[in-house]
C-alpha cells in the first residue's frame, strides 16, 4: 500500500493490452483457482473446537496433510461456480521431508534464514509456496513480484511474513526485519505501558466504554475471539490506534478490521494441535504489537471513512453508484426507480470492507488481492462492492424496495467457499480494467493510461 | 417478508439510543421472533418490517434500526427525516445509557418531524438484579416530556409485541383523526403525514419514498 509501485497483475506488464478486450480471462480462471488453504483457519478460529492447524516451522505428517487436502477438496466442491474443473493445487501438499525456514521473526532470531524447501515440481501448491519462499527470503524482497503472486492467494504458511512486507511494517532487506520488528514493538509496548499506566480511571471514558461494548462482539462466533486474555488484548489495541488518531477516533467496524491481522498473525505462531491457550503471553505481545501496526497502515489508507460525517465513505458510494449505472444501466435504473439509496446498503460493506458479508477466513484471502492491488482497500473495494451488487442484478431488478434492502442486508454470501470469492474478486478485476482510468467513469477525471 | 403484502397505512419507525442498549434484539424480537445473544454493533441502518391490526386496519411497520455510535450520528439522522414515531431505547442496568437520553431527545428535535411520537423503552427488564434506572424515575421524566413509556425484554420477550403495538397504535390514532381534520378543513396533511399510504389499488407499489 505504501509502494509507489504500480503493476498489473496477471496480465503481464506494460501492455495494458486487458483494456476493453476479453482477454482477461485466462487470468480470471488462474485467480480463481489459486488454492487458498481455508480450512486450516476454520479450523482453528472458525468453530469452537480445537483442530490441527499448519505451521510453517512444523514438519506435517504425511497423514494429515492428505486428510487436509481431501477436506479442503470436499469443502470447495459444491460451489455454485461455472463449470470450472478442479484446481490441481487442491491436492495433498508433500511437505513431509522439508526443513522449513521460519519466516516470523523472534529477538533470538535475529539472522538472515536460508535453505529453501525443495518441492515436487508436480505440486503446484508447494511451488506457489516456493515461489513465496524463494520471495520471502530474499535478502530483498522483490515487492512487486511478491504482489503480482499475492494477488492469487497467499499460501497460509506465508502469510504473516507476506503481509508485513505487503503492508509496508517491515523493511525489504531481510537482514533489517529483525531488527525493525524488535523496534515497533517495543514502540507499541512502550506506548501502551504510557497509555493503561494509570489504570481504567485514567482513560477516556466514553472512548473506553465504546471500546468495552464492541469487543465482546467482535467475531462472537469464534472461539479465540471470546477468550478473556485476546479481549483484553483487543481493547488495548484500539483503544491505543484511537488515542493516537483523534480525528477519527474510534469507530464501530474498525474493530471487525483488526482481526484479520490477529487471526494471520497468531496462526504463525500455533503449531499442530495447539490452540490459543498454547499461545504465550510474550508471543501475544508481539501478535498484538504487530496486529496494531497493520491496522494503523491499513486505517491511514482509508482513515477519511471514519472521519465526522465519514466522507471517505459517502464518496465511495457515489462512485459505487457511478460504476453500476455504467456496467448495468438496467440494474440501476430499477434501483432507481424502487428508491433504493446506495448509502442503504454500501454504508456498511464499506465501512467493514464487507467483513459482515464474509467469513473471516475468506476476508483474509480477499485482503491477499487487496494488498496486492494499489490502493486496494480505497479502491479496488468499490470494483468488489460493485461485482457483488451486480452478481444479483436479474434477482433484484425483479424485487421492490423492502425485498431489495432485506436481501442485501443479509446477502448470502456468509457461506460462500474460497472459489466463489476468488471469482468474486476476478469480476471485480475485470471492471476494474474496463472502467477504471475511463474518463467519464469518475466526475473527477483521471487521465487517460496509454 | 414479501414487499406485496397488503397493508391500509405504512409508518416509519426508528429506533435510537445508546450503543449496546438492545435495539437491535428488540426490532428482531418484533419483526422475525429472535434474539441472538452473539449480535454485533449495527453499522450505519438496517431495516426491517412487520404488519400488525388496528381497529381492523393493517398497519405496516417500516423500522430502521441505526447503529448507536455518536460518530454514525451523521448518517443515521438522515433517517429520522419522515419519520412519525420514534422508540428511544436504553438500558434498565446502564444509569448512563439512561442519562443520554436527552441528547437523543435533542437529536430528534434537531432533525426529526416535530410532530413524531416518541416511546422511552427500558430495555433489559430481565436484568432485575443489576437495574440502576427505577421504574418510576423513568416514567415520571416520560411524563414530564411528552412520551410514552415502557420497560421491554428482548430477551425473554417481555412487552416487546405491546411497545410496538402501543406506539404504531398511536401513530394510527393521531393520523386518522388528522385525516378527518384534513378532510373536513380540506387543508394538506402535514409534514408528518406525508408517508401515510392509503389502502387505495396501489399497494403494491413502493412506498419506501419516505426515506
Amino acid at each position: 500500500m505504501s509502494s509507489n509501485v504500480r503493476h498489473t497483475i496477471g496480465a503481464g506488464r506494460g501492455g495494458g493490452f486487458w483494456k476493453r478486450t476479453p482477454a482477461y480471462t485466462p487470468s480470471i480462471v488462474d485467480a480463481a483457482f489459486s488454492g487458498s488453504d481455508a480450512l486450516d483457519e476454520k479450523t482453528i478460529f472458525g468453530s469452537k473446537e480445537q483442530g490441527s492447524s499448519s505451521s510453517f516451522q512444523q514438519t506435517k505428517s504425511k497423514d494429515a496433510k492428505v486428510d487436509e487436502g481431501m477436506s479442503t477438496t470436499q469443502q470447495l466442491q459444491p460451489s455454485s461456480s461455472p463449470s470450472l474443473s478442479e484446481p490441481s493445487s487442491l491436492g495433498p501438499g508433500s511437505f513431509e521431508n522439508q526443513e522449513k525456514t521460519p519466516l516470523h521473526h523472534t529477538t533470538q532470531n535475529h539472522q538472515p534464514q536460508q535453505q529453501l524447501a525443495v518441492v515436487s515440481a508436480s505440486d503446484k501448491k508447494t511451488q506457489t509456496s516456493s515461489k513465496f519462499y524463494s520471495l520471502l527470503t530474499a535478502s530483498n524482497a522483490d515487492i512487486e513480484q511478491l504482489r503480482k503472486l499475492s494477488w492469487k492467494g497467499i499460501p497460509a504458511e506465508c502469510r504473516a511474513e507476506a503481509w508485513r512486507l505487503l503492508m509496508g511494517y517491515i523493511p525489504i532487506n531481510r537482514s533489517r526485519r529483525a531488527a525493525t520488528l524488535q523496534r515497533k514493538r517495543k514502540e507499541y509496548g512502550d506506548w501502551r505501558q504510557q497509555t493503561f499506566a494509570k489504570g481504567e480511571e485514567a482513560l477516556d471514558r466514553t472512548l473506553w466504554r465504546q471500546i468495552r461494548i464492541d469487543v465482546p462482539r467482535t467475531t462472537p462466533g469464534s472461539t479465540v475471539f471470546q477468550q478473556a486474555r485476546m479481549q483484553r488484548s483487543l481493547e488495548r489495541v484500539l483503544y491505543c490506534w484511537a488515542a493516537r488518531h483523534p480525528a477519527s477516533g474510534y469507530v464501530q467496524g474498525i474493530n471487525d478490521l483488526v482481526t484479520p491481522f490477529y487471526h494471520v498473525f497468531l496462526k504463525e505462531h500455533m503449531e499442530p494441535g495447539q490452540t490459543f491457550d498454547d499461545i504465550s503471553d510474550s508471543t501475544l505481545d508481539s501478535v498484538e504489537a504487530d496486529s496494531f501496526w497493520c491496522l494503523t497502515k491499513l486505517l491511514d489508507g482509508i482513515q477519511d471513512n471514519y472521519t465526522h460525517a465519514q466522507p471517505g465513505i459517502q464518496r465511495q458510494i457515489v462512485k459505487m453508484r457511478e460504476l453500476v449505472a455504467r456496467i448495468d444501466s438496467k440494474l440501476a435504473v430499477h434501483l432507481d426507480a424502487e428508491n433504493i439509496e446506495f448509502i442503504q446498503f454500501a454504508f456498511r460493506w464499506i465501512n467493514c470492507l464487507l467483513m459482515r458479508e464474509v467469513s473471516l477466513e475468506n476476508t483474509v484471502r480477499m485482503w491477499d488481492t487487496y494488498l496486492a492491488e494499489d490502493q486496494g482497500f480505497a479502491k479496488f473495494h468499490i470494483y468488489v462492492c460493485a461485482a457483488l451488487l451486480l452478481k444479483w442484478s436479474a434477482d433484484l431488478r425483479a424485487m421492490d424496495f423492502q425485498q431489495i434492502m432485506i436481501f442485501l442486508q443479509r446477502p448470502p454470501t456468509l457461506s460462500w467457499s474460497t472459489k466463489e470469492i476468488e471469482i468474486l474478486l476476478s469480476e471485480a478485476y475485470m471492471y476494474k480494467c474496463l472502467y477504471d482510468d475511463s474518463p467519464s467513469h469518475y466526475s473527477g477525471g483521471r487521465p487517460q493510461a496509454g | 417478508m414479501s414487499g406485496n403484502d397488503e397493508y391500509d397505512y405504512l409508518f416509519k419507525i426508528v429506533l435510537i439510543g445508546d450503543s449496546g442498549v438492545g435495539k437491535s434484539n428488540l426490532l428482531s424480537r418484533f419483526t422475525r421472533n429472535e434474539f441472538n445473544l452473539e449480535s454485533k454493533s449495527t453499522i450505519g441502518v438496517e431495516f426491517a418490517t412487520r404488519s400488525i391490526q388496528v381497529d381492523g386496519k393493517t398497519i405496516k411497520a417500516q423500522i430502521w434500526d441505526t447503529a448507536g455510535q455518536e460518530r454514525y450520528r451523521a448518517i443515521t439522522s438522515a433517517y429520522y427525516r419522515g419519520a412519525v414515531g420514534a422508540l428511544l431505547v436504553y438500558d434498565i442496568a446502564k444509569h448512563q445509557t439512561y442519562e443520554s437520553v436527552i441528547r437523543w431527545l435533542k437529536e430528534l428535535r434537531d432533525h426529526a418531524d416535530s410532530n413524531i411520537v416518541i416511546m422511552l423503552v427500558g430495555n433489559k427488564s430481565d436484568l432485575r438484579h443489576l437495574r440502576a434506572v427505577p421504574t418510576d424515575e423513568a416514567k415520571q421524566f416520560a411524563a414530564e416530556n411528552g412520551l410514552f413509556f415502557i420497560e421491554t425484554s428482548a430477551l425473554d420477550s417481555s412487552n416487546v409485541e405491546q411497545s410496538f403495538q402501543q406506539i404504531l397504535t398511536e401513530i394510527y390514532r393521531i393520523v386518522s383523526n388528522k385525516a378527518i381534520e384534513s378532510s373536513q378543513d380540506n387543508v394538506q396533511p402535514g409534514s408528518g403525514a406525508q408517508i401515510i399510504v392509503p389502502s387505495v389499488d396501489d399497494h403494491t407499489k413502493n412506498a419506501g419514498g419516505c426515506c
